[in-house]
Parts: structure tokens; C-alpha cells; sequence
């Protein structure tokens, strides 16, 4: 019986939460400004491909879409010991929504060829839409397991559970066929020492890393540019609001009695039942 | 490509000075011989400089040989000193020694005022652009991953491993290297010492805490140094106070107390805020703010610490794991890189002979014997043991100095001294000081482990009693420890605990006692508690606060403790201290 072979993981440079992104005129984020990191749902679908190939076999190729930045995130993932990566890097692809992201990452998919498993992760900190995995494997034409906390392979099936509303399910799914990892999977490992002296060898030697991150463009995949970017995403952006934080006082009784603090408490909500007592 | 077993020409275990003119001297030696090598650094911290604390004050000696070009780059300094004083604190005064008096180690006109995580960090900067292109030398630089292991091949160092649970078969968790250079602070190296059985005296050691402070901006102290003995340290523990002006009205505040106090309860980061409510420190800080706050153990011993081989058949040894801080001239960092700056040239003949037996790298013991760092270490060999032979200067002598400095003056303290006291045995003990402090030869000197100095029902004759300070400048010690920025991974477990009934009874001794048991006391950072389950004072341990400053385990009066090297960059992030 053939083991696993390939497994596809997809993951995505974000702007970093913990920093402050710019947003464009057309409400769109303006990546080229923002701090970036790798999309923190997406760790947890990393972890799921590296476990796959260490109990089952296989190779893991991670795949992202973006600016040529995003070269940054392919890097970290070969220092957790991923394989090889692609790059989906085209102007054309700029503004695109879930339908276009979806569109040109399964023409990439079929472009790199055979595969047995693909990982996403949930969503994205900067969509939070959860649409892309589906939808990919919609176009696929693969089933799928979304908010797959846990799984095995047997007999070359997956046994998947899935999180659902009070409880979980256990499925069991054919291969090939994609699986978005939940958050409440194990958690991504550090990186290893071969990975990170790999990233450091590529680091100094471009030639090599062309072999390791190949970058590609639409024309590569023979995606439909019309199909792509901004053209291709039937999403209207109609406004987006800054939402300004309200900073609230915070103001600490002590060293009176219970009673009265209680009740300086209370007058402070300024509530008028309170503040008559 | 890469092949199956991670191998290097050279190892550097802890990306810290010696580590870092170690390999910088090696990249401009094998540059101009046009030799070929490859070198690995690791550094447990999650970025090289984030688990480095240090005073700092230092000579640029080594830093001159290494970048004589350094004024014209972008090298980090706070300053250079313009002014140094070495002052004896009384409880509401301060008395600064006339400066002719003072030791020439005192007297630090002229060195660098530096943030020494920050001198790291551009240390590695500058070796990664050295060496970036660089057609016959390749370095890898390895943040977050520490070495847990040492690897040996029967008498010989081959590498590390770098994961806790070793998987021997997983060629992955392994680094190898022809000779593996250490300078950790005791992490690893003490497993070296106890397999060749390298040292007759043990190392003693020190515990070292700072902080860092914004001050007011109408203060400006730059170019200041000053140095402290007596408040707050009233229980004889040999140590001090020290402040640093630094530039954009910042100001660094620490204090050094030895491990090898009686007392069984120094609590140093609160012998700190205790230093901080001296008058004098809080007319400085008390409209500042704290920025950093980090603390590290300081190889106090000296020359008789010194281990009798320098390098192993692929070891080798350097600045902390060595013990060559000088507590005489408050100088490490120079020697520290001075003895990067030996090794590499050691090594570099090595390279060139193809020879890395032990015969070629004992050749560095012979370098530095000769070097500036062991004739320094020599001349005051001394300066330590003359402190801990005779327990009157301390806890007599300096008493009464100090009360004078608040109510007299310090002349007639020193009067007072020889009338309080035997007058001639006074005199004596002045004058043996005085002569042991510039190296006269009075025969070897034999340390006890710093534990074994203990005394569980030791009572300090007098308590700190000031009340006069700003309630904001003081912080406990869990407070303390957010400004050291510790952060840890999920699971971590770096402190064993060997048998948790050799520590109940230990908690059982010091409870009887009315005190805290030294780990408990001693630690710098929370992370030592007592829990009560079931009626039973156990021993317990938040890891997630600890700095890895290591006092635990040296002060553990039953050596039930050892600390060992966190795994994924966790711990405390100490940039800019």
C-alpha cells in the first residue's frame, strides 16, 4: 500500500497584530508598510503537515501567495523542516478576495502536481473569512475536514476530529483531500537545527535557494488574470470605520472599610439610584 | 548540500564577548592567511544580547585590537568615563575615598560606559557582515537553541547536543565540532571540570543586580561612575553598590553581593531597592522610571579558581566558564575577550597545522598565563580571600566607619575604629589588608563551595531603617521581574529539583529558624516558594519568572538544585541592560 507521499501546506504572511498596519485609501491593508509574521492559525496547519510526514512519511511543500516578501514566512517554514516551497508572487494577483485567492492557488496546486493531503489553517488574522481552504477544495473537486483538531491515517483514510458546536465529531476522510487545522491542535514546535542552518546556507548562496523556493507567477500556473486580483474578486470593500480605542480609568479603592468602599464604588458608576444613597 | 551529521570546524557555545572576539579574530586571522574553516555559534537567548546583563564599565583594550577602527562606526557606548569615585555609604551619607587613595582597579577614568547586550548585539551584526560572501569561511548563527549535552567521544569533546530529552539515533538534535569553545557561566562547563577533574579549589561566586533607569531630564550624570561599599549591606556580605551615568539621562543602579555570605537570607534584588532608598541614590531617581531590570552570577574566585588545563582534548574554555573576572579591578568583559582573542590565534595555527590535539590547544593556557588577564588575576590573587579570611572588616570595622560617615566624620571613624577595638590588632589587620591587596605572598588559597559558608541561624546585628524615599522608585521583587521581560515556551522544566524530601527537611531547618531557606531568599527573580499541600511545606518553583541567574543553585545548602539551560530562546529579555 503507497504511504503518503506529498503534502501540501498553504500559509500566508499577515501584518503583525501586535503592530500597527496601514490601511490603503481604498480600505484595502497596505502590506508593503505593515510589520509581517506568519498567519498564527497557519502554524497549527505547519505542525499538522510536519507531524504527518514524521508518522506517516512523505515530503511537505508549503505554498504561499503574496508580495515577494513573503519569501520571509517560506524561510521560516524550512527552518521548522519543511522541504520546499512556492511562491505565488504576481502584481496582477494585488486586492484579491477569497474567490481570486482560491482560484490561483488551485491552479497552483495543480501546476505542482500530485499530492495526497492538503493543510490550511483556519483563517487568517487579517481576513478572518475561513473561505479560501473550502473553497479550494471545492474547485479541487476533493472532500474536506474543516476544524480538524486531531487525526490519524489508516487503511491510506484519515480519521479526522473535527471541533463542532458542543462537542466534536470524528470523520473519516478518503485520500487526497484537504484539511483546515484548528486552533486547538498541537501547537507549532521550534524550529529545528538542520532547518535553520539550511535557511542559513540558502541565505548566502541565492542559487541554491532557487532550488529550495521557487517563485512563480500566473503566467507559470496559466491562471486566467482575469479570473485574479482585483478583477477577479466580486467583494466590494464599501467602507471601512477606524475604531478608536476607548481607554477607561481604572481606579483602585483600598485600606477603608468593605462597606464604604462599596459604596464610593457604586457612586462612581454614576448611576443616579447610587449616587441618591 | 548539507550532509546527514551537523558538523563544524568550530563550535561557540554562548554568543557572549570571549565568543564573539573569538570568532572575530579567527575570521580576520584565516581572512589574511586565506584559510578555510566553518564555525557554529549558539546562544540560548532568543536573540544574541538578550540574556547578557553586565555592569558595564569597561576598558576598550581588546576592543581597540579587535576594531581599531570602532570610534568611526556606529559601536554602542553610553559614554566614556570622566569621573570615578569609590564611596563608603553610611545610612543617611555618603563618603567619597579621596581619589589618590584608591586602587588603580577603582580609578576608571577613561573606560567605556557601555550597555553590554547592545555591545553584543553589534558585535554579531558586525561578524555577519564580516563573513556574509565571504568565500572560505561560512559562520552559522544558531539563536534559541542551547547546548544541554556535551558530547563525549571517551577522553574527547566531540559537540553538543542541543534538546533536553536526547534522542541519541536523531542526527538532527546533535552538533559536532573539531573543537567546541565554551563560554557559558557554569551551564555546561561544569560538566567539563568534574569529567577531567580540572579544579582543586571551586569556583565562588557572586550575584549581580541592575537596573536601569530614565531619569529626569534636568539630571544628567553621564561620564560618572561611582562604587559603594557599606549601606545596605550590614551583615557582612562582601559586596557593594554601583552607579553609572549614562547618556540620554540614563542611569544604570546595581549591586554585587557574594554567595559566600553567613547570611542565609541576602535576598539581593531587595538589597537593591534598599540601595535605591539611600538619600543620596533617591535625590537622583526619585522623578525617574525604570526601564530594565536583570541579574547574573559573577566567577569570583580568581586566580586560585583558575582550572588547571585551560583546553581539553576539543574543548576549550573561555572568559565565564573559565573564571577570569577580575573582582579586584571590577574588570571581565576586556578579559573575557582577551581570551577570545588568544584561543583564536591558537586556533588558528591549529587550522593551518591541521593539528587540534590537546597539546596544540594547551598552548592557550601558555598565551594567556602571559597575557594581561592571569598577571592581572595574579597581582590581585588575594583581594577576595583577604576579605573572607579575617570577618572583622566587615562586620566591625565598617560598622563603625559608617555611623561615623553620618554623625562625624570619616577620619575619626577610622579613629574610632582602632578605639573600639583592639587598638594594635586594628592597625594589624589595616596593614595585612593593605599588603594582601597588593599581592604580597602569604601561600595559596583553598575556597569552600559558597553554600558551605551558611550559617542557617545567622542573625545581622542591625536592620536597614530608612523611611524617607519615594514609595514609587521602591519595587518588590515579582514587580521586579516584569521589567526583566521573561518569557517562556509551554513545558519548559530548567530547574531539577533532585529529591523533594532532602528540601522539606531543608524547609523544616529554616522554618524552625524563622527564616527563609536560601533558594526562597536568594532568588532574584519569584521563582523559589514554599507550598502548603496537605498540612506538608513543600519546596515549589514558578519557572516561568526565573532570569537564569543560577544563585539557586550555588546557595542550595543541600546542592539539591541545578539549573540548566532553557530550550526555544525562553527566559528573560535583557536588551539594553
Amino acid at each position: 500500500m503507497p504511504g503518503i507521499q506529498n503534502i501540501f501546506v498553504l500559509i500566508k504572511q499577515v501584518p503583525d497584530q501586535s503592530a500597527k498596519a496601514g490601511i490603503n485609501p481604498d480600505g484595502t491593508i497596505d502590506r508593503a508598510k505593515a510589520k509581517r509574521m506568519l498567519n498564527p492559525f497557519d502554524r497549527y496547519a505547519l505542525q499538522a503537515a510536519l507531524h504527518t510526514k514524521k508518522n506517516y512519511g512523505g515530503k511537505v511543500t508549503a505554498i504561499s501567495m503574496g508580495p515577494p516578501a513573503a519569501v520571509e514566512v517560506l524561510l521560516e517554514a524550512l527552518e521548522h523542516g519543511v522541504d520546499k516551497c512556492y511562491l505565488l508572487s504576481d502584481k496582477r494577483l494585488a486586492a484579491s478576495d477569497t474567490l481570486a485567492t482560491a482560484y490561483a492557488l488551485y491552479k497552483v496546486i495543480k501546476y505542482i502536481g500530485d499530492f495526497d493531503l492538503v493543510f490550511c489553517g483556519l483563517q487568517t488574522t487579517d481576513g478572518d473569512t475561513a473561505q479560501v481552504g473550502p473553497q479550494i477544495a471545492e474547485r479541487l473537486h476533493l472532500p474536506q475536514v474543516t476544524y480538524c483538531e486531531d487525526f490519524k491515517i489508516e487503511e491510506n483514510k484519515i480519521i479526522a476530529k473535527r471541533v463542532v458546536e458542543g462537542g466534536y465529531e470524528w470523520v473519516k476522510m478518503q485520500i487526497p483531500g484537504l484539511i483546515t487545522v484548528a486552533n486547538s491542535y498541537h501547537p507549532l514546535e521550534y524550529k529545528t537545527l538542520r532547518g535553520a542552518r539550511m535557511v542559513q546556507h540558502l541565505l548566502r548562496n541565492e542559487a541554491q535557494r532557487a532550488n529550495y523556493i521557487k517563485t512563480i507567477t500566473l503566467d507559470d500556473i496559466g491562471a486566467d488574470p482575469v479570473k485574479c486580483g482585483l478583477k477577479g474578486s466580486p467583494t466590494i470593500v464599501a467602507r471601512t470605520d477606524k475604531v478608536s480605542e476607548i481607554g477607561g480609568s481604572c481606579v483602585i479603592h483600598q485600606g477603608l472599610p468593605t462597606e464604604q468602599m462599596v459604596l464610593d464604588l457604586l457612586r462612581d458608576t454614576k448611576i443616579p439610584e447610587f449616587i441618591k444613597s | 548540500m548539507p550532509s546527514n551529521k551537523i558538523e563544524y570546524d568550530f563550535l561557540i557555545v554562548g554568543g557572549g564577548p570571549s565568543g564573539f572576539a573569538l570568532a572575530h579574530y579567527l575570521v580576520d586571522l584565516a581572512t589574511k592567511s586565506d584559510t578555510k574553516f566553518t564555525m557554529a555559534i549558539l546562544e540560548k537567548g532568543k536573540e544574541f544580547g538578550s540574556h547578557i546583563v553586565s555592569g558595564a564599565v569597561s576598558n576598550l583594550r581588546v576592543i581597540q585590537k579587535l576594531f581599531p577602527d570602532y570610534k568611526n562606526t556606529d559601536f554602542p557606548m553610553e559614554g566614556i568615563c570622566n569621573e570615578s569615585f569609590f564611596s563608603i555609604l553610611g545610612n543617611k551619607k555618603k563618603w567619597d575615598v579621596p581619589h589618590f587613595l584608591l586602587p588603580d582597579g577603582f580609578k576608571k577614568e577613561g573606560c567605556a560606559i557601555l550597555t553590554l547586550s547592545h555591545v553584543i548585539y553589534w558585535m554579531y551584526n558586525k561578524l555577519k557582515e564580516k563573513v556574509l560572501n565571504h568565500p572560505n569561511i561560512q559562520i552559522d548563527f544558531f539563536t534559541g537553541f542551547s547546548a544541554h549535552q556535551i558530547i563525549f567521544n571517551e577522553d574527547r569533546i566531540t559537540g553538543v547536543k542541543v534538546v533536553e530529552k536526547s534522542n541519541a539515533e536523531n542526527p538532527d538534535n546533535s552538533v559536532f565540532a573539531k573543537v567546541t569553545c565554551f563560554g557559558d557561566k557554569g551551564f555546561l562547563s561544569r560538566d567539563i571540570m568534574e569529567k577531567y577533574k580540572l579544579r582543586d579549589n571551586p569556583q565562588i561566586w557572586s550575584i549581580g543586580v541592575k537596573e536601569v533607569w530614565q531619569l529626569n531630564e534636568k539630571k544628567d550624570f553621564s561620564g560618572k561612575v561611582w562604587h559603594t561599599m557599606g549601606f545596605p549591606l550590614l551583615d557582612g556580605s562582601f559586596g557593594g553598590g554601583f552607579v553609572y551615568g549614562m547618556k540620554d539621562h540614563k542611569l544604570t543602579i546595581g549591586m554585587v553581593i557574594s554567595l559566600d555570605s553567613e547570611n542565609p537570607n541576602i535576598n539581593p534584588q531587595q538589597r537593591l531597592q534598599d540601595f535605591k532608598k539611600h538619600p543620596w541614590v533617591q535625590e537622583m531617581i526619585k522623578d525617574g522610571k525604570m526601564l530594565k531590570y536583570g541579574a547574573a552570577v559573577l566567577p569570583e574566585g580568581g586566580y586560585y579558581s583558575l582550572p588547571k588545563k585551560f583546553a581539553v582534548e576539543g574543548g576549550l574554555l573561555l572568559g565565564d566558564a573559565l573564571g577570569i573576572l577580575d573582582i579586584e579591578r571590577l574588570s571581565g568583559i576586556d578579559k573575557g575577550m582577551e581570551s577570545g582573542y588568544q584561543a583564536a590565534e591558537v586556533l588558528h595555527e591549529g587550522l593551518i597545522k591541521n593539528d587540534f590535539s590537546e597539546n596544540q590547544l594547551s598552548k592557550y593556557k601558555e598565551r594567556l598565563m602571559s597575557s594581561f588577564v592571569v598577571k592581572e588575576l595574579k597581582a590581585g590573587r588575594y583581594f577576595r580571600s583577604a576579605w573572607q579570611e579575617n570577618p572583622r572588616l566587615l562586620k566591625s570595622y565598617l560598622p563603625i566607619l559608617m555611623d561615623n560617615i553620618d554623625r562625624t566624620n570619616p577620619c575619626l571613624g577610622l579613629l574610632k575604629i582602632g578605639l573600639k577595638n583592639n587598638p594594635i590588632r586594628a592597625i594589624l589587620d589595616g596593614i595585612r589588608l593593605k599588603l594582601l591587596m597588593d599581592g604580597y605572598e602569604s601561600g595559596p588559597v583553598k575556597y569552600k563551595f559558597d553554600y558551605q559558608n551558611i550559617v542557617p541561624n545567622f542573625h545581622p546585628d542591625r536592620k536597614i531603617t530608612l523611611e524617607n524615599y519615594v514609595k514609587e522608585t521602591i519595587y518588590s521583587r515579582a514587580d521586579a521581574v516584569f521589567y526583566a521581560k521573561t518569557k517562556y515556551h509551554e513545558g519548559n522544566m530548567h530547574i531539577d529539583e533532585f529529591n523533594a524530601d532532602v528540601c522539606m527537611k531543608c524547609i523544616k531547618t529554616y522554618d524552625a529558624l524563622g527564616k527563609d531557606t536560601p533558594c526562597v531568599s536568594d532568588c532574584t527573580a519569584e521563582v523559589h516558594r514554599i507550598d502548603v499541600t496537605g498540612g506538608m511545606r513543600m519546596h515549589g518553583m514558578s519557572l516561568e519568572n526565573c532570569i537564569q541567574c543560577r544563585t539557586c543553585e550555588i546557595v542550595c545548602p543541600e546542592v539539591n538544585l541545578r539549573v540548566r539551560p532553557t530550550m526555544e530562546g525562553s527566559g528573560p529579555d535583557f536588551m539594553g541592560l
